[in-house]
């Protein structure tokens, strides 16, 4: 078994956050440059084990859609970095499964700009561990990272969010949000937004949410005659739609409503 | 050129006093089964602690230093002093204390404070209990407030001692927490019982004036059903050059519909390793209110634990943690909810300058359970130069679907537009920038009792010369 997805400040060790642990085979492994002063849109649909290299040059912008619907044991490990003004637009789904997976984010540039929208639906005995790192190196960059998900039956997941604003990074902007639904009561859910800072000059941000549906919305829509668990379903279906739309691709939502198993009356 | 503003560093020149000791008092350095026998005998302690102390150490010997953390590398074991025979044996009358000591309490306003506004103190000099006294009408509430080694002693407190002693805290939990029951001297046992509502605080003050040694007390406090207790606890210790440890253990039990509030200065010197563990169990409807200044030591792990047992348990953390120059100070709470409708909130501020690191390390845990309970973190840190650091590492970990759980933190400098608008209001730049960072401390000072508020606002003692950033 290795460790992967190792916190990069280790913390209180009986809460089994620090690293995940799997086994690791061969991994397909794929290294994407987006040259200076262009755009690129990439979909990937990810079912075994992978590596991939992104960067992205000066001026240059990039999204990366990245679909994980496989039914196995997935590991994946994303590095992206990114040059003066370069933007990226991550957006990445996790539907059941088991996945191990690590997003590592360096903002070289001046004005780097790292967006990411994370969405996931586990159920049964899924179980995913994110391990996502921000390292503010430029000047003035940003970061804004989003995490929604539903958990359900029996399904695990551990998020581990770090904003690291390196010294010099002055300027610099970093937030991130997990929102997190937990439906059913054997779920396992593990939150841990790091922010580590070594610049004055910063603002950071994070915050999460974990648990029921708010009782207020729940109480409007009773008002309006919907049964509770058809209000769970239609809340979290909600979020997840928002992100799903966010893709920009026909063909590629499709595929992504057939993997949640949604029908076109569901959307 | 605009010359920056100096926050200045805490001023210790309050505590920085000390008196040479006789060193036959010490026993030598290090931790071996031989030191551990003695300190037992020196005690005399009954044989279930000896047997305590000697299994303690074989854990300790077989626990790995933390694997997380500030680094611990410059304290070394050997080379710590864990007992020093006392120069007198525990008083109740404070003109019978021995003149040294006796000014040195002086100093720190605890003889004065025990006038004023408690109901009773114990100040603890080195290794042992020094004085220990409670009001009369306090004491014949019921309440016992006394040296843990007293009450082991005395037949109507050593079973109950005997059944709570580290039982909160067992030795296995951590090294420290096992270094501590193989070399644990002073301390106090607080009892309350049933029905009884302390309105005034007792106070414990912990002075390490030792040269390399340790200090090792250990609080047992046990609250009984439908009362209140306020406890205080202050530590402070002058500068050497050598590494000083500090590895108390804070155990607390709070009783249905109990209330006990605990209240810390903690002001050690810049020498001192600070590996204290607190950890208290909360009855059904039973609250415990944390309030924790951290400002001293050159390294510390310090996370207060409530472990909500009782239905409708509550927990309440407020904290505000102070790193200046050459200090590591990692701090912050544990909560664990461990019962059906129980409910936590925890709410911290860490200013860092001059190189200090200032971490805010959390962990939330609602149990399969702990249906219905919620819980707020919410922690903001200001960093006030960029040769410091300040990092926050929160975990929440949650196993049941019947919860609510809400985290937010903010991490940043200053803020232009608020120093812009108290500007606008007639403050000059640095009378503004003193306002905030004084504003910032607030919501914790506010939490203090009001003599410790003001010796908080001694310790981060602001000097504005022009303008910070």
């Amino acid at each position: 078994m290795a460790k992967l997805n190792i916190l990069p400040v280790p913390t209180f060790a009986r809460l089994g956050v620090n690293f995940a642990e799997r086994e690791v085979g061969a991994s397909e492994t794929e290294s994407i440059t987006v040259p200076d002063n262009t755009e690129q849109r990439l979909i990937q649909y990810r079912t075994s084990d992978s590596e991939t290299r992104v960067r992205v040059e000066k001026n240059a912008a990039l999204k990366l859609v990245r679909i994980f619907a496989g039914k196995q044991g997935c590991v994946s490990r994303l590095s992206v970095t990114l040059a003066d003004n370069a933007r990226i637009e991550l957006i990445e789904l996790y539907i059941g499964g088991d996945t191990v997976s690590e997003i590592v984010t360096e903002l070289e540039g001046y004005k780097a700009g790292f967006k990411a929208d994370i969405g996931y639906e586990l159920g049964s005995e899924n179980e995913l561990d994110i391990n996502l790192i921000a390292d503010h190196h430029g000047k003035k960059s940003t970061s804004d990272i989003t995490v929604n998900g539903v958990l359900r039956d029996k399904a695990r997941k551990v998020f581990k969010g770090t904003i690291d604003f390196k010294n010099g990074a002055a300027g610099a902007k970093g937030s991130e949000k997990e929102d997190v639904v937990l439906i059913g009561g054997e779920v396992v859910n593990k939150t841990v937004p790091v922010i580590l800072c070594a610049e004055e000059d910063v603002d950071g941000s994070h915050g999460a949410t974990i648990g029921r549906i708010d009782e207020q919305h729940i109480y409007y829509m009773r008002s309006r005659g919907i049964p509770e668990d058809k209000i769970y379903e239609l809340i979290t279906r909600a979020r997840l739609t928002r992100l799903i739309r966010k893709i920009g691709d026909e063909q590629a939502e499709k595929r992504v409503y057939g993997a949640l198993g949604w029908s076109d009356d569901d959307v | 050129m605009k010359e920056k503003t100096q926050v200045a560093d805490i001023n210790r020149s309050l505590y920085d006093f000390r008196y040479e000791e006789d060193e036959s008092s010490f026993l030598d350095s290090g931790i071996t089964p031989d030191i551990i026998s003695e300190i037992s005998a020196e005690k005399g302690d009954p044989e279930w602690m000896t047997e305590f102390r000697l299994h303690s150490l074989e854990i300790f010997n077989k626990l790995k230093m933390p694997q997380w953390g500030p680094s611990i590398e410059g304290l070394d074991m050997n080379n710590i002093v864990t007992y020093i025979r006392p120069k007198a044996r525990m008083k109740d009358d404070w003109n019978e204390v021995p003149d040294d000591i006796k000014e040195t309490f002086e100093k720190l306003g605890i003889p004065q404070a025990e006038r004023e506004s408690l109901a009773g103190v114990g100040a603890q000099y080195d290794s042992e209990l020094v004085y220990h006294n409670v009001r009369k009408e306090v004491a014949e509430s019921g309440v016992v407030y006394t040296d843990l080694e007293s009450a082991m002693h005395d037949e109507r407190y050593a079973e109950m001692i005997r059944s709570h002693f580290m039982k909160l805290v067992p030795p296995t939990d951590h090294k420290f927490a096992a270094l501590h029951g193989a070399v644990w001297s002073g301390g106090s046992f607080v009892y309350v019982p049933a029905g009884v509502k302390l309105e005034i605080p007792l106070q414990s003050y912990f002075r390490l004036n030792a040269r390399g040694a340790g200090q090792f007390e250990h609080t047992l406090i046990i609250v009984e059903d439908n009362a209140y207790l306020h406890f205080i606890e202050g530590c402070s210790a002058p500068k050497y050059y050598e590494a000083g440890l500090h590895a108390g253990c804070v155990e607390l039990y709070v009783g249905n519909n109990s209330t006990l509030r605990y209240s810390t200065i903690e002001n050690w010197s810049k020498n001192m390793y600070n590996l204290n563990t607190k950890r208290a169990t909360v009855g059904e409807n039973a609250k415990v209110e944390w309030v924790s200044g951290s400002f001293g030591s050159h390294v510390s792990y310090l996370y207060p634990m409530s472990i909500l047992n009782g239905r409708g348990a509550r927990a309440e953390f407020t904290g505000i943690t102070f790193a200046g120059e050459g200090q590591n100070l990692d701090t912050g709470a544990k909560i664990v909810h461990n019962a059906p409708d129980t409910s936590s909130y925890m709410n911290t501020r860490s200013i860092s300058k001059s190189g200090g690191v200032s971490t805010f390390r959390s962990s939330v845990v609602i149990n399969e359970n702990a249906v219905g309970s919620k819980s707020a973190v919410s922690c903001e840190s200001l960093m006030l130069d960029s040769i410091s650091r300040s990092d926050t590492i929160p975990s929440m970990v949650v196993k049941t679907d019947k919860a609510d759980v809400g985290h937010e933190a903010r991490i940043g400098r200053i803020s232009d537009e608020a120093v812009f608008y108290l500007m606008s209001r007639g403050l000059d730049e640095n009378s503004a920038k003193a306002l905030i960072v004084s504003g910032f401390a607030e919501n914790v000072s506010k939490e203090l009792p009001l003599e410790y508020a003001a010796e908080m606002n001694n310790l981060i003692n602001i000097e504005m010369k022009g303008s910070i950033g």
